[in-house]
Parts: C-alpha cells; structure tokens; sequence
C-alpha cells in the first residue's frame, strides 16, 4: 500500500490536493474574513457564552465566574455543594488551565485523570488563572466554573481520560469541514492534537468517522484501545450543523472553528469558538481545505443564505 | 484582490525609491572630494613584549580625536593563543592585553587616521566638567612632577610677582620653560627639579617643567604622550602640556615652542601620561610606531563646512559610535531573519523577537561567555522554576523571583570563567533578563503543558534561529556598508511586506501535510 517512503511532500503536490496552509490560512482567509474587533467575542469565552445563550444554543451552564482575586477565597462557597465541575480560563487557548473535576469528599477533588486536590491547590489555580498565566498575551483574565460534561457513550470505546469534542470549520457561515478529536493516554485526557490526541474526519453530510490521524500520521483505531474510529456516527448531526451555522452567524467571523461537545443528555454543546483554527482537520480528513473553501467563494452571496446552506454542505461533503 | 494590488505596488515604490537613495548617494559619495590638504596616514603599533607569569598585563593607548584629526578605523588582531585581548573604545580608548601564561608575544595594531588642516571636528577636549576629585588629581605632585619642591615654588612666586592674569600667567610660565631651561641631549634631566636647577632639560623634562610650575600655581595641567604624523618608521612618541582653562584643556609644547594651537599633526594619544603603552609584570616591552601616508580609502570624504545634509550622513558620527550604531541597523536584518524562518521555513521558537534578542546580546560579548551564561541561567532557572512551583506562588513575584537569580547567574557565571581564565574577555554579559526569565517560564510551562520534547524542540529552534541572527549580527563587510546606506533598509521593508503577503507552503509543512499527498491510497480507501 505504501508506495515508497518519502517523509515530504512537494509543494505541487500538496497544491494539487488543495491543501491549505498556514501562512494562506492566516492572509487570506483569517486576516480577510475575521475583523479584529470581533476576536474577543471568541477569545473569551465569557463573551462566546453570552452570544450563544442569546441564539438558544446550549452551552455548559456556568455555575459561577471570579473575577477578582478577592472572589477565590469565596469558592466553596460559590461551588455550592455540586460534586462535579469544570475550572477554566476565560481567555484561555488549546485547553491550557482547564481543570475537570468528577467528584469530591468535602474539600478534596477528584480530577478526571483520578488525581486528589484540596482546595487550596484549586484556589492558587484560580489565582493563576487570575494573574493572566494561560490567558492569550499574558492579560488579566477571569475563571469560569461550569457544568462539567458528561461523555457520551457512543466514543465510550475511543476517548481515553477526557472528553471527546466535534470541530466544526465554518466559512462565510458554512460548515466546510469537520473532525472529531478523542483523548488519548498521551494527550493526558485533553483533545489537542500536538498533544497527542487522535482527530478523525468526519463526512459533513452523515456525521460519520472515516480514519484519523494520531501525531501528524494516519491511523484507523485507537492508539490505546485498538478500537475503530472509523464509521462511528456522530449523534444529533444536523441539529450540531444547524447550532454551528447558529453560532457563527453570532459571531459575525468568517473564517470559524466551532467546538462542540456531546453530552449524554444534552446533546451538541457548544464549548468553545476559535477565529484561527487549525489546519490539522485537513489531515484528519484527509483532504484539503483549498476546493471547499474556493467553492463557497465561487457561490453568489444570495447561495449562502441560512435556507440554502444545507444544500451546500451536501455538494460540499464531496469535494476534495 | 485589493490588499495585493496596494502590496505589489508599495514593495515596487519601495524598491524604486531604494534604489534612487542608494544611486543618489553613491553619487554623491563620488562627487564630493577630498578637501585639498586632508591626508590619510597608516598608524601601526608594533609591541613585543615579555610577560613575566599569567596575568601581566599591557595597555596600549590610541589615539584620541581633535578637531584636525579623525581616527577613520582600528583594525585590532585576533588574540594570539596565550593571550587576552580585551578592546572598550568607548571608554578608555585602550586595547588591552592580558598574558595567559609567562612569555613572549607580541601585539599589533593598525589604525587609519584623516588629518584635515582645515579641521572643523567636534573636538574630543572641546568641553571638560571635571569632578573635584579629578580636578585635584590635576594638582598634586608626582614623580618627576614634584610641585612642593622649594625650586617649584620660587619659580612660580618669582613668575608671579607681577600681577597677572590667569592666562597670562600660563603663558608667562610657558614662556620660561621654552626658552629659559634649554633643549638637552639624552642625559640632560628628565625631571621637573632638575630641569629647573640646571636650566637645561630633554622635552619631557621641559613639559614636567610646566607641569610643575603650573600646579604649583593652581592651575590644572597634564601631560599628552602622542605623534607627530609624518612617515617615518620608529616614530618616537613626543610630550606635550595641557592646561585646564575654564573648562577646555589648551596645549602648550615647550618643545616646540608651539601654544594654544597645535600643527594639525599632532595626534594626542595618551593623555596624563608619557608612554603610550603601559605594562605591569611585563619585560622587554619594545614598542615601535610607523606611520605611513595612504591613499584616500574607499568612502572617505569631507564635506565642507557643515550642511543639514550631514544629518544623513552616518559615517560622519565618531569612531566609537559606528559599532554600536551598525549593529542597531543590522537588526531589522535580524527581524527579516526572524520573518523568514517563520513564515518561509516555520521554524517554531519560544517568543517571536527572543532568538534576535538573545543575537544581540551575544554580539557585545565573546559568544563563549555569552553560551555558558546562557546554558547556566536557564538551567539553574528551570530547576528553581520547579522548586518555586511547589511553592505556589503568584505569576509576577514568581517572574521576578526567577529574573533575580537569572541575573545572580549572569554575574557569578562571568566571575567564574574569569577566575578560570576560561574566556579571552572578562565582560558582563548583558544577556536580556525579561526575555532570558520568559524563556524559563515558557519552557517550563510547555514542559507541563505539552512534554519536555516539544519543549526541547521550540528551545533548539530558538538556538538555531539566534544563531543565525548571530551571525548576521555579526556581519562587519555589510555592517559597515549599511552605515554608508541606511537607505537600503528601504529594501528590507519592501521584502517584509513581501513575506506579509507570503500564502505559499512553509517547509516543514511539507512534511506536516505529507500523508495528504501520497498516492491517493486514502481517498480509494474512503469513500469515494
């Protein structure tokens, strides 16, 4: 299958399988199609929340926001007697300072990856969180204690430690591409893929998995459970497209990573909204991004309207 | 595209008005011609020493500027093996040699200098505030300079019998050393006492004549060892005096019989002093100076009289300043560097300017110290970042806490290597703290965060881009000529906004996005 092993590729090559990269992504698409002045609405996730709950898309419920160093002592207090939860930076990126917290007896708590912290360890957390340690530019910034997710059980089998979550890539509003990212033992529960989490694509029309990519390389089963990561069918597929449309009309960006997450009950949640996603959705599906985002361009604006889109995604589903 | 089109034609107004800046200059560096009369000389200083054991040092003045007297450039040789070189223009305008070990060697040192008649240069003594002590300094007695001598002080009270005043009176007692004590062979006294009691004396005994007289009447006065510029091999260094008047030093030759103004060729060279190199533990030092007249070197030129123009004339700035001004304009060759390993190569580093940063820092210091201090810091920081993490404190006086003993490694590292004579330079390495203390805190968070490898990954890529920074920095052919055309900057911006505008592959995407491009085994495996 493999037909010789050369560790690169040609730029024609890659031209030729319309792969986008980055200096591409970022000039002609991120610096075009996202005003600066729009990024705080995705860079806090305060913000993204607020806009989402306004457009009746579901978000993790925020239990309690501190924002002064003052509010840290108050956090048992602001907790309330909830057992599980989620600390994390507003202004955070790739999953920096995040805290997810199963369980707890009194003042101790059970992160997902089984380790015991007390309180004070949560509060000087908290107090990092504060000081602008994993907050974009080293701001200031504010910690969000939320509802914590509960995994849904169809990845029971390819999410090792953590949550998995659904990207979705929007231009000009249009889902153009999309991937799911699954835990691994390497990537400590986290779903960042330089850290070591597995991707795979996902058809934009059925919500089904095709093969992944673990550390820039193809795989089709999990690295930790050898199980398959392919044909497994995302559930609530077309309401997750509709909130991902929903959201980015929001947000008014038009070059837009969306993450969602699936809960057990709920449903697609939105977690987070990202004005300079990655480009390693082009691995995990295996193609590029190049045609797809070139045939929105092609579309007349009057195409790209709500009540045209999901045709769009079903001639977009197979390009590329 | 809108944004291209403004592009395209911005970098090609760029790259037009370069070019016609760099023209016009080279244009008008042609026309503008020497000043009749202005002379380039070759000064060479040829010192053979002996050193007695390790740590003998020598001290060979240069020659200071004067209104008539430029130097044009020093070319310093590379450290001989057992030997220290260590060079401070800026302040004390010496080269230094120290011995590493007992023995001969010898020091060589070439310097061009311009000599203008018709002078007009910011002079280097055109204005002194001496500090009190400084002052005084300029009034005690010294060997040879013995200005409590009973002699001394006669001369001076019988000189002074009629009032006079300040000036008059330096004049009158430079009147008495030029012609009342006379020029004497090599035996006649060197020493102010001597010169006075036989009335007779070599020219450094007639300039400590003046001296003396002069501090003993309270006016601040030295002596200047220096050259007479004519060619000649084994050019003996010459002594003259300087009076402190008001707050300018004015030279006086008994010698020569010259006052308050020099010939144009008289190149001051150590001034309160009569050698022109020092040594300690040192034997044998036989110093020679030759000096040969030069053909105008390559971009030398004067322009009459002083013009607004001048403003954009870099080289026109004094000798001191030309080092540290090229590296300031060789650094937007650092950011073009910097800009192309990201965007072209896509090289990740910790912080976007720390490579060009950490470049420039080593640029001011041997490369060897700079590297020891720099391994050291981080490793000693990384450890304490690791401790200080149990502690749990907050970010900023945590930042600070490591900033602290980054900078106890800086100082103590240096102190180190000189104590084990491991470096040719002893100097204080002056390594960015704010950048060297992010640098600790990122790799540690990118340790936690992601692994230590990556970690090590952004740590080499930072290396390898400071390296190459480094050596741009370092670059002295282009350095000089970018002194001589600031405007070729023009060229970089228009480049920069080229790379801006770069939508093309990086490098190592190439290797990122290789399975997308293998034979099409995926997609006939898909769904297609």
């Amino acid at each position: 299958m493999a037909v010789g092993i050369r560790r690169w590729a040609w730029p024609s090559e890659l031209r030729k399988r319309g792969v986008l990269g980055i200096n591409a992504r970022n000039g002609d698409y991120v610096l075009l199609r996202n005003p600066r002045s729009f990024y705080p609405r995705v860079d806090d996730k305060l913000q993204t929340k607020i806009i989402s709950h306004a457009r009746g898309i579901p978000v993790p419920e925020t239990y309690a926001v501190i924002e002064r160093c003052g509010d840290v002592r108050r956090f048992l207090e602001l907790l309330g007697d909830r057992r599980d939860f989620v600390i994390k930076p507003a202004s955070g990126s790739e999953g920096r300072g995040i805290i997810v917290i199963v369980d707890r007896e009194d003042s101790t708590f059970i992160t997902a990856g089984g380790e015991r912290i007390d309180v004070a360890e949560i509060r000087y957390h908290l107090a990092m969180i504060l000081s602008g340690l994993y907050s974009l530019g080293g701001q200031p910034d504010s910690a969000i204690i939320e509802q914590r997710i509960v995994k849904h059980n169809i990845f029971e089998q390819v999410a090792v430690g953590g949550t998995p979550d659904v990207r979705i890539i929007l231009y000009r509003c249009v889902p153009v591409m999309a991937m799911v990212r699954l835990p691994t033992r390497q990537s400590r529960g986290r779903a960042n893929l330089h850290q070591g989490a597995v991707a795979a694509g996902i058809h934009l029309r059925t919500g089904q998995t095709s093969g992944g990519v673990c550390n820039n390389r193809a795989i089709s089963v999990h690295p930790d459970t050898a199980a398959s990561i392919e044909g497994l069918q995302v559930p609530m597929w077309n309401e997750l497209l509709v909130a991902a449309m929903n959201l980015a009309d929001g947000l008014e960006l038009g070059y837009l990573g969306v993450d969602f997450v699936l809960d057990a009950r709920l449903g697609p949640i939105v977690l987070e909204a990202n004005a300079r996603p990655g480009l390693a959705i082009q691995v995990a599906n295996r193609r590029g991004l190049c045609p797809r985002l070139q045939f929105i361009d092609e579309q007349p604006p009057e195409m790209l309207r709500p009540e045209h889109r999901m045709g769009l995604i079903e001639t977009l589903a197979e390009i590329g | 595209m809108n944004a291209r089109r403004a592009t395209s034609q911005i970098v090609v107004l760029l790259l037009v008005l370069g070019a016609i800046c760099v023209a016009l200059r080279a244009g008008t560096r042609k026309e503008l011609q020497l000043v009749p009369g202005d002379t380039f000389w070759k000064l060479v200083y040829e010192i053979d020493y002996r050193a007695k054991k390790a740590g003998a040092k020598l001290h060979a003045a240069f020659p200071h500027d004067t209104a008539h007297s430029r130097v044009h450039q020093i070319r310093y040789p590379d450290p001989k093996a057992g030997q220290k070189l260590r060079i401070s223009p800026a302040e004390s305008r010496e080269v230094n040699v120290i011995a590493q070990k007992a023995g001969s060697g010898r020091l060589t040192t070439e310097f061009e200098i311009h000599l203008s008649p018709h002078g007009g240069w910011r002079s280097e003594s055109g204005g002194v505030a001496l500090t009190a002590e400084a002052r005084a300094g300029y009034l005690h007695a010294k060997k040879g300079i013995e200005v409590d001598d009973p002699i001394v002080i006669a001369t001076v009270e019988k000189l002074q019998s009629d009032p006079a005043s300040r000036l008059q009176l330096v004049e009158r007692l430079f009147d008495f050393c030029s012609t009342e004590i006379g020029p004497g062979g090599k035996d006649a006294p060197a020493d102010a006492v001597e010169a006075l009691k036989k009335r007779v004396a070599n020219p450094l005994g007639r300039a400590r004549a003046m001296v003396a007289l002069c501090r003993a009447a309270k006016i601040p006065a030295r002596l200047v060892a220096g050259l007479v510029v004519r060619q000649g091999e084994n050019v003996h260094p010459h002594v003259w005096v300087e009076t402190l008047d008001g707050n300018r030093w004015e030279p006086y030759d008994p010698e020569n019989g010259f006052s308050r103004e020099l010939p144009h060729n008289f190149l001051p060279v150590r001034h309160d002093g009569v050698s022109i190199v020092r040594a300690s533990d040192m034997t044998d030092v036989r110093e020679v100076f030759n000096i040969v007249r030069i053909p105008p070197p390559a971009g030398a030129y004067v322009s009459e009289g002083r013009r607004l123009t001048d403003i954009l004339d870099l080289t026109r700035l004094p000798l001191e300043m030309h080092e540290p001004l090229s590296v300031i304009l060789l650094m937007p060759l650092g950011a073009l560097l910097t800009c192309f390993v990201r965007t072209i190569i896509g090289i990740r580093t910790f912080g976007t300017f720390t490579p060009a940063l950490i470049a420039l820092a080593f640029v001011y210091n041997d490369w060897r110290t700079g590297i020891f201090v720099f391994i050291v810091a981080i490793s000693l920081g990384l450890v304490s970042r690791t401790l200080l993490d149990k502690l749990k404190l907050l970010l900023v006086p945590r930042l600070s806490a490591i900033l602290t003993l980054v900078a106890l490694v800086m100082v103590f590292g240096v102190s180190f290597l000189d104590y084990f004579h491991l470096t040719p330079s002893a100097q204080a390495v002056l390594l960015p703290m704010v950048i060297m203390t992010m640098t600790v805190e990122r790799f540690f968070l990118t340790m936690e965060e992601d692994s230590l490898q990556f970690a090590f990954q952004l740590l080499a890529g930072t290396l390898a881009v400071a390296c190459c920074c480094y050596m741009v920095l370092r670059w002295d052919a282009v350095g000089r000529w970018i002194l001589i055309y600031p405007e070729f900057h023009l060229f970089t911006i228009a480049i920069l906004i080229m790379l801006g505008r770069y939508s093309g592959y990086r490098l190592t995407e190439l290797w990122r996005f290789n399975d997308l491009a293998g034979p099409q085994r995926d997609i006939a495996n898909g769904e297609k």
